[in-house]
């Protein structure tokens, strides 16, 4: 193969250019943490809210669907997890959901929770990503599930479902999971909190009241 | 939201008569709440007080710390979880020292009215022996069980049970008569 002077500058370019925008991307992931936090022995990073979209940050907002107190409602199309309280407000958490062809709705309970889970990646995850471990410690710095996972299960019966924490905060959100519910790390702690064993949920395509904003129905199908 | 500022102060007037006149068992949330204001506007607009949320303030209270714990069923004993918002309550409580503690407690378990009324005592009671361990000055605290009054749901549901089996931790400026 004879290299050109012209080929040999323009792949010096190229990966010059790559090796920036490595540098740009990793830059920008790093800044979505700030800091460490501990809990339950473990330190991990915790969440740089100030590079976080306000709109996605827990918040007590007005809430005007019927479903009773205690409630947690998933919207997956506006990706916000609300925690129904009294005199129609919530708590109102940003979330990230199932990329499409994941979705999933229905009606759940939340039957386990755990602290720093161990992450067994399902079977069929596995098959698409090879690479994968047959499991990831809980607390290891590599499990996506983060600090906390609440198990939804429905008449007894695992969904294979859980809201969890995160990596990548930046995908708070977006839609960019395996059908898991994902939260801020920060987040799942406070929810898991809040929900004593038994709390009901619902994963909608989204709620009655954003129905205007949602013209399109999700083509996924649901869990029934 | 400076329209909402306006129409607030005439609709408290307003919910406060309404609350007097309405005085029936499915007001269940006015125990634990203030006066509650007819909502207006639009789901997800902020809820009122918490446009912008000021540290040390009840608002603060409700959304970082949590003012409510969960009891298995027929159990007045405090699990993990219920110690850990309890331990964030009471470093809360104890940087923001201005603060009283109202614990409301409640049962709705297996057992007549009177053993629900102990039970519900017995919780709030563990509650605030548990924030006095973490420093908070029992002066500024008092406990009540409310029994099976005042459910959150009622329900036959699981999902209503778990949650009439709770002691909320409220906020007071001054001693109310119990």
């Amino acid at each position: 193969m004879v290299l050109t002077r012209r080929t040999i500058v323009l792949g010096g370019l190229a990966l010059l250019g790559a090796g920036a925008l490595q540098k740009q991307a990793a830059a920008a992931a790093a800044s979505y943490f700030d800091g460490t936090a501990i809990d339950n022995g473990v330190t991990f990073r915790a969440t740089n809210f100030a590079r976080i979209d306000r709109k996605w940050h827990r918040q007590v907002v007005k809430y005007f669907s019927s479903e009773p107190i205690g409630t947690v409602v998933v919207d997956t199309r506006h990706h916000f997890l609300y925690l129904i309280m009294e005199n129609k407000t919530a708590i109102r958490y940003g979330v990230g959901v199932g990329r499409e062809g994941f979705k999933w709705f229905g009606r759940a309970t939340i039957d386990r929770k755990s602290l720093w889970p161990r992450w067994t990646p399902p079977p069929e995850m596995r098959k698409r990503h090879p690479e994968l471990p047959e499991f990831v410690e809980g607390g290891s710095a590599k499990n996506p599930l983060g600090p906390r996972a609440m198990y939804l299960l429905r008449d007894g019966v695992d969904t294979g479902y859980r809201f969890h924490g995160t990596l990548e905060p930046g995908s708070i959100g977006k839609d960019a999971s395996s059908g898991c519910i994902r939260m801020f790390n920060e987040d799942a702690i406070d929810l898991y909190q809040r929900c004593p064993i038994g709390t009901a949920v619902q994963v909608l395509p989204h709620i009655a009241d954003q129905a205007g904003n949602a013209a399109q129905v999700s083509e996924a199908t649901p869990v029934e | 939201m400076p329209a909402t500022i306006g129409y607030t102060r005439p609709l408290m007037a307003l919910t406060m008569l309404l609350a007097l006149a309405a005085c029936n068992t499915t007001d269940i949330a006015s125990v634990e709440e203030p006066a509650a204001v007819p909502m207006t506007g639009q789901t997800n607009d902020p809820a009122p007080g918490f446009e912008n949320v000021k540290l040390g303030s009840e608002e603060d209270f409700i959304l970082n710390v949590g003012r409510r714990i969960y009891f298995t069923q027929d159990s007045a004993t405090l699990d993990s979880v219920a110690r850990v918002t309890l331990d964030n309550q009471a470093n809360w409580l104890n940087s923001n020292p201005n603060w009283l503690l109202k614990l409301q407690g409640f049962a709705d378990d297996s057992g007549s009215v009177a053993q629900m009324e102990t039970l519900s005592q017995k919780r709030a009671d563990a509650a605030m022996g548990y924030l006095a361990s973490k420093g908070v000055d029992a002066r500024r605290m008092w406990a009540k069980g409310y029994g099976k009054d005042r459910e959150v749901r009622d329900c036959e549901d699981r999902s209503c049970k778990v949650q009439n089996r709770r002691v909320v931790s409220n906020l007071r400026t001054q001693r109310d008569a119990l």
